[in-house]
């Protein structure tokens, strides 16, 4: 049925449209977009450095100063996106665009920067104090992660806006640092792994799916063997194992969450290869000789997309919980704060403390939750029963 | 007076302005009459029949108004409008049964047909004895001459036939004897010969039960074998109705008019219809074509029977000529027309494009010669990538073939073909959602005609379109052919068709070709068992007969 309001526009703009016209999948992506740009700016948002002060006339930001190489990627990531945005260019040319400026951006970041090795928070506190500065501008949340404020005693596990002195939204830990400044740094590691990890399935998936069934026959048979055996494998006792041997990274926790999930994707590719393969258009595509990889990539993956994306979405939400419910276990990382290992926390002090269980878990929660919305929009969009006219 | 519909109005939600499908019908059926309802697709014709019927989704309808008297044999009229849910499924099935056009998906693939016969009669007749119930279910199968009923009784649906299917299923609605059958389209789905044998069916049962039957359909040459008197529908709208000679001798209505001039019967007749072709030499030699398909079973996949789709078949294609390839669904007609392109390799046998021996070509040189050979499908909405732009639906295959030298004259190639197919050049940077069937069908020729190929095989091309889009675009076809000298396989189930369009006609039977010549020849002398059986059973429209 044409419509002459959605006319001249592609499909997957039609697709997006409908997707967000859905008021949870509005909620969803806001969440994300909120939490991605919490995520970008964390050490600006929430740094024991003060982002701009003047000593005797002389002006110095000491959060660039000690700015880490990831922080700076995360950056250059950022800004990349926002300027790809307004151009015209197909989505698989803006997608290789970033990911070749984040690459050039990794090597340059490395090796420039060289941030301070020691690193001790509460000097510009004390000196501050001291009356060394002649103005200092904070981050809204002027504490660092792994801040423990030594300098003023014993802060361990205070709740929200107990103290007068001092402010802490969310309360602090045991060990005194600043729960909203870690539940911002935090921020990261979710995002991060559910992106990551979700990508690496995705793409073996798409690539050993669409083999089986583009080629069907004796690759079909072999592919689903691989899938079965992939799919009989526990991610999380896979996950223990490997960080028992070789401890606890982040990047090990990526790639092994991404390649145990991938025979989803790759069934439901291989699924949608087998229909399109039938469908006159391909046929139209072979009869007038265009080469295999047009064949595949423009006329078949782009019709049989939609539910790999589906699929996509609820699993971003399944890693992230993966990684936290590991670091609830308490074998996520080490130092670096995460929802789930805030979450251990919580559990391991001798009183309940309400404010160490309820904003992480609460963040775990709505991170999961936003995913499956846009998920759900996303499906109800493309299922074209399900499609309304009004 | 059976059924008397006054003013019918069905219209559906739709954002701002309701949809209105079914907009001030009336009409009556007499006892024992058949009734048919004639229109193009959209036309509400199969809309009229659920209102009757009330099995349209209440959430959906805005409006469903007027008044449809029933009067069931010994009863009071009653307006089914006005009845309870209740009463109204005593009447449905009971007084009034229907059929569809899909005979597999109105059987429930679960239950064997004798037990869903069976469910029907205790329904309606609780107080039949279960002896009684399924000698009753037994006799329909009989009426319905189903082969072998005893056995077959026990089948499940997957097991017959389409034609056996949609015995089974008139054997389910007559076996509650009911006053009014509604067959929305019930034939469409079937092979001529087997359409012919249902019709005849009908009428038998009609003619010993005394029912009624509301016959819905897009074909003039069904409605003319088996109507008493016709209604046609237009955009909701019953702009004529009348006895059936009247309606197809002498329409009234300019639309009654414009849908019996588009009849291919109708169509004006060329001229150039048998002008031999200068050169002698074929295009397309085949020569002991076979296609089969290897079934296979078990652990490993072992092969243990062929379907021969196509069985050796011998074929020339004279250049320029256009050669229609008839022959019932499973025949191997479509089979045969993907062989010769190579988009189903062959299994033996050779296919001869001038003096190149297609089926020696290695993969590249294959996709080389692509460009002389095109093919146009049945389906116009598979057959159109739905993420592409028309621009570049149109222009990728030339930049592949290097037709064009830039970006920018493969354009006005592009524009230059949707005008040979007379579409807008606007709709070069649409996509393929917007536009309707016949639209859709004019991109896929000139994305056929884009590579300017010698050789096109059009599959089934015009059996999905109403019949005024498809004389539009078999014209259109024949202009084409003229203007670039076109070499056509034509292939087909409609003799109509045929009859316009070709300058010889082959008939496939089984995967072989059973008889070939020209189409005067083969339409008006069949000298095959099976051609004969073919012709014989196409429903003919009586222009000349008196009124």
């Amino acid at each position: 049925m044409s419509d002459r309001s959605n006319a001249g526009q592609s499909y997957w703009r039609r697709i997006l449209g409908q997707t967000f016209l859905r008021w949870g999948a509005r909620l969803g992506l806001a969440w994300v977009a909120v939490l991605a740009l919490v995520g970008v700016f964390a050490p600006f948002l929430a740094s024991s450095f003060p982002l701009l002060l003047s000593q005797q006339g002389q002006l110095s930001s000491p959060v660039l100063e000690y700015l880490q190489p990831v922080d700076a990627l995360f950056l250059i990531g950022f800004l990349t996106l926002l300027l790809l945005m307004p151009w015209r260019f197909s989505l698989g040319r803006k997608l290789l665009l970033f990911l070749l400026t984040l690459g050039g951006g990794a090597l340059l970041v490395y090796n420039t920067l060289s941030p301070p090795k020691l690193v001790i928070y509460e000097q510009y506190r004390v000196a501050e104090a001291q009356g060394a500065f002649d103005w200092v501008i904070h981050a809204p949340v002027p504490y660092s992660p792994k801040d423990y404020q030594r300098d003023r005693g014993d802060t361990g596990l205070e709740a929200p806006l107990s103290q007068d002195r001092r402010t802490h939204w969310f309360g602090t830990e045991q060990n005194g640092a600043d729960v909203l400044s870690r539940m911002i740094h935090a921020s990261r590691i979710a995002l991060g792994i559910g992106f990551v990890a979700t990508g690496i399935s995705m793409v073996i998936g798409v690539i050993i799916g669409g083999l089986m069934g583009y080629f069907s026959g004796v690759v079909d048979i072999l592919g689903m063997r691989l899938v079965e055996i992939f799919e009989a494998v526990p991610t999380l006792f896979l996950l223990l194992t490997f960080v028992a041997f070789f401890g606890r990274s982040l990047y090990i926790m990526m790639v092994i969450i991404g390649i145990t999930s991938w025979p989803g994707f790759a069934r439901y590719v291989r699924a949608e290869f087998l229909r399109l393969r039938k469908q006159d258009f391909v046929q139209a595509a072979e009869a007038a000789g265009l080469p295999l990889g047009s064949i595949l990539f423009r006329h078949m993956l782009p019709n049989g997309m939609g539910p790999v994306l589906v699929a996509a979405s609820f699993g971003v939400a399944s890693a992230i919980l993966a990684e936290a419910t590991l670091s609830f276990l308490g074998l996520g990382l080490v130092d670096d704060p995460s929802w789930g290992e805030m979450l251990n926390q919580a559990v391991q002090s001798s009183r309940f403390n309400w404010w160490m269980a309820a904003f992480p878990g609460g963040a775990i929660f709505f991170t999961v939750f936003a995913y499956n919305l846009i998920g759900e929009s996303l499906r109800d969009a493309i299922d074209p029963y399900l499609s309304k006219s009004n | 007076m059976l059924l008397a519909v006054q003013h019918l109005q069905t219209w559906f939600r739709h954002r701002d302005q309701p949809i209105r499908a079914v907009d001030g019908v009336s009409f009556e059926i007499e006892r024992g009459e058949t009734f048919c309802l004639v229109g193009e697709s959209g036309s509400g014709k199969s809309i009229t029949a659920l209102s009757i019927m009330r099995l349209l989704p209440a959430y959906s309808v805005e409006r469903l108004s007027g008044d449809i008297r029933f009067q069931a044999a010994d009863e009071s009229p009653r307006d089914l409008l006005s009845l309870s849910e209740s009463e109204m499924r005593q009447v449905r099935g009971g007084r009034i049964a229907m059929i569809f056009q899909e005979p597999m998906s109105s059987l429930n693939p679960v239950f064997t047909i004798g037990e869903q016969i069976l469910e029907a009669v205790r329904l309606h007749f609780p107080e039949l004895s279960e002896q009684e119930a399924w000698e009753r279910v037994m006799q329909a199968l009989r009426d319905v001459q189903l082969p072998d009923p005893d056995t077959r009784v026990h089948s499940y649906p997957h097991q017959l036939s389409g034609g056996q299917r949609q015995r089974v299923m008139i054997a389910m609605a007559m076996a509650c004897e009911p006053d009014l059958l509604i067959a929305d389209e019930p034939t469409t789905a079937l092979d001529v010969t087997v359409q012919r044998e249902i019709l005849r069916l009908m009428l038998a049962l009609q003619q010993r039960t005394g029912m009624a039957i509301l016959f819905i359909t897009h074909d003039f040459g069904v409605v003319s074998e088996i109507a008493d008197r016709v209604g046609v529908m237009q955009r909701g709208k019953l702009v004529e109705s009348g006895p059936t000679q009247q309606i197809i001798q002498r329409p009234e209505h300019p639309y009654t008019r414009q849908l019996i001039a588009a009849l291919p019967e109708n169509l004006a007749r060329r001229e150039a219809h048998d002008v031999k072709p200068e050169s002698a030499q074929p295009l397309i030699r085949l020569s002991r074509l076979e296609i089969h398909f290897p079934v296979r079973k078990g652990l490993f996949r072992r092969v243990v029977d062929q379907v021969r789709a196509v069985d050796g078949v011998d074929l020339e294609i004279t250049r320029g000529e256009i050669l229609a390839l008839v022959g019932e669904s499973g025949s191997g007609k479509t089979t045969l027309g993907r062989g010769i392109l190579r988009l189903t390799e062959p299994t033996a046998g050779a296919v001869a494009f001038d003096d190149t021996d297609i089926t020696r070509l290695d993969r590249s040189d294959l996709r080389r010669f692509r460009r002389n050979m095109q093919i146009i499908f049945q389906d116009p909405i598979s057959s159109l990538n739905p993420r592409l732009s028309i621009a570049a639906i149109l222009t990728e295959p030339m930049k592949m073939h290097g037709i064009g030298a830039d970006r920018d004259e493969r354009l006005s190639i592009a524009r230059e073909l949707l005008k040979q197919v007379q579409m807008d050049e606007e709709s070069l940077w649409r996509y393929p959602h917007e536009f309707s069937g016949g639209q859709r069908q004019r991109i896929g020729i000139a994305r056929a005609l884009s590579l300017d190929p010698a050789f096109i095989v059009c599959d089934e091309i015009t059996s999905a379109l109403d019949v005024s889009v498809q004389a539009e675009i078999l014209k259109m076809l024949l202009e084409l052919r003229r203007q670039r000298g076109l070499t056509l396989l034509f292939i087909t189930h409609n003799i109509g068709v045929v009859e316009y369009v070709s300058d010889r006609t082959a008939v496939m039977y089984q995967g072989r070709i059973v008889e070939q010549g020209r189409t005067e020849d083969i339409v008006n002398r069949p000298q095959h068992d099976y051609t004969r059986k073919l012709i014989a059973a196409v429903p003919r429209i009586d222009f000349q007969s008196p009124a």
